[in-house]
């Protein structure tokens, strides 16, 4: 009874997880080349949105992700033209772009499926790996998972990758830091950054696209709850390290399905309560490791070049 | 045939001629030393051929081809490098990943970069721990760092933007060695310095410039050091009131007396005393080592130096925006090194800080706000601003001090440069108590007739018995106000002279470290 509780404890936490560890991993390349998207939580919601639409429409729900990367790399690429290019104020640039994604997707929602929003979109199925499923307690829980949620730990592993082992990933990490210094060099500033927001962008879209079309199949307003928010934390609680902040992405994930666990295990603990208690960690998270954590020395500040 | 050939280069910055065609050959295997003053042009024409700038006129060939790089990129690719004044290094990443930068290969080959450093280490005697972090580098070791990244490329011309500024005695010989390696093996190496015993050591030819010109380039065989400093400070000029005289006449205005240059000295009792003043900036580099001074009541004590040799950090420590490693300040009887800028005002000490815009006012609030920025109490009713008295009184201030301006409440940044710092002076002068006054390059940037209004009140401050010490680069400007001028030379002072024995040779002489030529 227990072992089942706990599988589906871990289980919903991976898989609430997901959406934050695709998020998460796209922000922090984009971080480490100095581009912070406040605009995360709109990328996702435009992408989940999106991603929905386009299911319900052809009956794909591979052309339901493509469509809703598509969009959240669009959205990414004017985050990228606002604030690489023009040298706009990140942070404003960010909070503007997730008023409107929250205001259009809400509209649209309520333009287009108004009267269908009972209708279930077509959605991914678990793959039930069979070799993961043979695990004790975690096992199902590992196998039972829709496709996308080994894309997302794939997707920690290639960013790791790309600014270990490769010459882009050292000219990120450069911009992010010192972005005189890397032009010196010779590497094009604006160039490293754009690439580094459309990364996030795809990521973003991926997570987005997978809380419609392969966790809930359906769109809700508002679905995303602020997990772009959860992702910007997760970046800073991991210190802009991919497997510190895989962690915290997987922190926030259980925390969140508590709200499945505890009332399973019949403790009186209120559930809002529970639903608070993600926000409050990344809060603390915030509080406690902002100082400690260093971040990138040219986060958010526009490189404009010199003499 | 020579491997760079400059002919007729001109760089303008707004009206200011920074280059006034410049024509110069760099010969192949030649340590050819660009030498002269702060603003004489000498990192303008570094950042022309590394096209960080470009030029406005003239023509630059490299290796007998057109040479026009519209970027640091495309002189990269001709075989030009440089190693610039401020280091272009990543603190957070390593020498190897530092040394990666910016080299195509889709995938990081740390190996090949090993490989490389090895070589370059057995040529040239450059070794570097390839996994050591940067910013745990000392300075050294950091510009070793950066002529390494310069030399992975085989180039054909090494530009050293004033490399030695920053380095110790024997890094400085280990600096030098290299240069002369890297000419034996055929290349070019242009080294900018305004020392002149580097010259002697390394140049095989060395070019003076002077406000942006070209006066003399010189072959190193039997070149006399004394005709260099000449031609560095400018001996045609023969004192800092005729400079000043002549440039006034051309703007038709009465021209200063060279005989108010230096008044009379009676320097009375100590105002200022500072006593082996020490400071270590971030990265524990010494920046003042132990300099002492002592300013009187009535009396402008100057300061001169090259750029970075201290007396920036002396005038921050004063101005309370910096504090010092050991050492003691006293203004008139209170200790003050390591207080803030409040509790340094009301020990009597008014401050003209160096950099204008980032320190001395606030450009977007009014003049009036500016004068009374440290004294809003002053106005102030019931907790409520009177703006009118505020108004009254700066309008009193700006009559006194010349600030023209429409009235006082439009923004300090619709000023000129001269008039809002006569509203700085204006400020400090009247601060009360005042027994002391730090003037920091008071005049970097203003015209002519701002300067005399700047020089006599200064004058002024010294006759109604302040203490005043002066920190400027430029000489005709120390030698035409202060009292007595002392030397600073790597962050101690290393020779003082008195009104009536003030000497260009000896001051230029002192300020390169060379005390005795």
């Amino acid at each position: 009874m227990i072992d089942e509780q706990m599988a589906v404890f871990i289980g919903s936490g991976l898989r609430l997880a997901v959406p934050i560890i695709f998020a998460a991993t796209g922000e922090m390349l984009s971080e480490r080349a100095g581009v912070l998207n406040l605009s995360l939580d709109g990328m996702m919601l435009m992408s989940a949105f999106t991603a929905a639409l386009a299911s319900w429409a052809t009956g794909s729900p591979l052309i339901g992700v493509a469509a809703g990367v598509l969009v959240a790399t669009a959205v990414a690429g004017a985050q990228a033209v606002l604030s690489v290019t023009l040298r706009a104020n990140q942070l404003v640039v960010g909070i503007g772009f997730n008023i409107l994604a929250l205001g259009s997707t809400t509209f649209l929602y309520r333009e287009i499926f108004g009267p269908l929003s009972r209708d279930p979109i077509p959605g991914f199925a678990q793959l039930n790996l069979p070799w993961l499923a043979h695990i004790p307690v975690i096992g199902s829980a590992l196998a039972n998972q829709t496709g996308l949620a080994y894309v997302s730990i794939l997707m920690v592993v290639v960013t790791w990758l790309i600014l270990k082992y490769t010459s882009f990933g050292l000219a990120v990490r450069a911009v992010g830091e010192d972005p005189r210094a890397a032009d010196k060099a010779g590497i094009s500033v604006a160039r490293t950054r754009y690439l580094g927001v459309l990364y996030a962008g795809i990521l973003a879209g991926l997570g987005g696209a997978f809380m419609s079309v392969a966790d809930s199949n359906t769109f809700t307003e508002n679905m995303t709850k602020g997990a772009g928010y959860l992702a910007i934390t997760a970046v800073i609680f991991g210190g802009w390290n991919p497997w510190y902040t895989l962690a915290a992405c997987l922190l926030f994930g259980f925390a969140t399905a508590l709200q499945f666990l505890v009332p399973a295990l019949q403790l009186d603990v209120p559930v809002a309560l529970l639903l608070l208690l993600p926000y409050l960690l990344a809060l603390v998270a915030i509080a406690g490791f902002v100082g400690k954590s260093r971040q990138p020395s040219a986060l958010t500040i526009p490189f404009e070049r010199g003499g | 045939m020579a491997l760079l050939e400059l002919s007729g280069l001109t760089k303008r910055f707004g009206a200011f001629i920074a280059l006034d065609d410049i024509s110069l050959l760099i010969e192949r295997g030649e340590v050819h030393c660009l030498l002269g003053e702060n603003g004489a042009g000498k990192s303008t024409l570094c950042n022309l051929v590394f096209g960080v700038h470009r030029p406005d006129g003239g023509t630059m060939t490299l290796g007998g081809e057109p040479f026009d790089p519209r970027g640091p990129a495309e002189a990269l690719q001709r075989g030009v490098v440089m190693v610039h004044q401020h280091f272009s290094l990543v603190p957070t990443m390593s020498v190897a990943e530092n040394l990666m930068l910016g080299r195509a290969s889709a995938v990081l080959k740390p190996q090949d970069i090993m490989v490389r450093m090895e070589q370059l280490a057995a040529e040239y005697g450059l070794e570097i721990d390839p996994e050591a972090r940067i910013d745990e580098l000392s300075v050294g070791e950091r510009q070793r760092v950066e002529i390494i990244k310069c030399l992975l490329g085989d180039p054909q011309l090494l530009v050293l933007d004033e490399p030695t500024a920053v380095l110790q005695p024997d890094e400085i010989d280990a600096l030098l060695a290299i240069c002369r390696q890297v000419a034996l093996r055929g290349k070019s190496v242009i080294l900018v310095t305004h020392k002149l015993g580097e010259i002697s050591r390394v140049a095989d030819r060395t070019t003076v410039l002077r406000q942006g010109r070209i006066i003399e380039t010189v072959a190193m065989d039997g070149a006399d050091i004394r005709s260099l400093v000449r031609s560095m400070v400018g001996r045609d000029v023969q004192s800092a009131g005729s400079v000043l005289a002549a440039a006034v006449d051309v703007e038709g205005k009465t021209p200063a007396k060279p005989s108010d240059a230096a008044g009379p000295v009676s320097p009375g009792e100590a105002v200022l005393q500072i006593s082996d003043l020490v400071y270590r900036d971030p990265h524990g580099v010494p920046r003042l080592d132990g300099l002492s001074l002592t300013v009187g009541t009535g009396e402008i004590v100057g300061i001169a130096g090259v750029e970075g040799n201290g007396q920036t950090e002396l005038g921050l420590i004063l101005a309370g925006l910096a504090s010092p490693s050991a050492g003691a300040i006293v203004v008139g009887g209170t200790p003050v090194a390591g207080c803030t800028p409040q509790e340094i005002t009301d020990a009597g000490v008014g401050i003209v800080p160096e950099d204008r815009h980032a320190v001395a006012c606030i450009r977007e609030l009014s003049v009036a706000e500016n004068l009374f920025l440290g004294a809003i109490g002053k106005f102030s009713r019931f907790g409520l601003l009177d703006k009118s008295a505020r108004r009254k009184a700066a309008e009193a201030m700006m009559r006194d001090f010349d600030v023209r301006a429409s009235s006082p409440d439009v923004s300090m940044a619709s000023l000129s440069g001269g008039n809002q710092q006569k509203a700085v002076l204006a400020r400090e002068l009247s601060l009360d108590p005042l027994v002391f006054l730090l003037a920091a390059q008071p005049t970097r940037g203003l015209d002519v007739g701002a300067i005399e209004a700047v020089y006599n009140r200064i004058r002024a401050a010294r006759d109604d018995g302040l203490g005043v010490l002066l920190i400027s680069s430029e000489l005709e400007e120390l030698m035409a106000v202060s009292d007595r001028i002392a030397v600073i030379y790597r962050g101690k002072l290393v020779g003082e002279l008195a009104a009536g024995s003030f000497s260009r040779e000896a001051i230029g002489a002192m300020m390169s470290g060379h005390a005795h030529v």
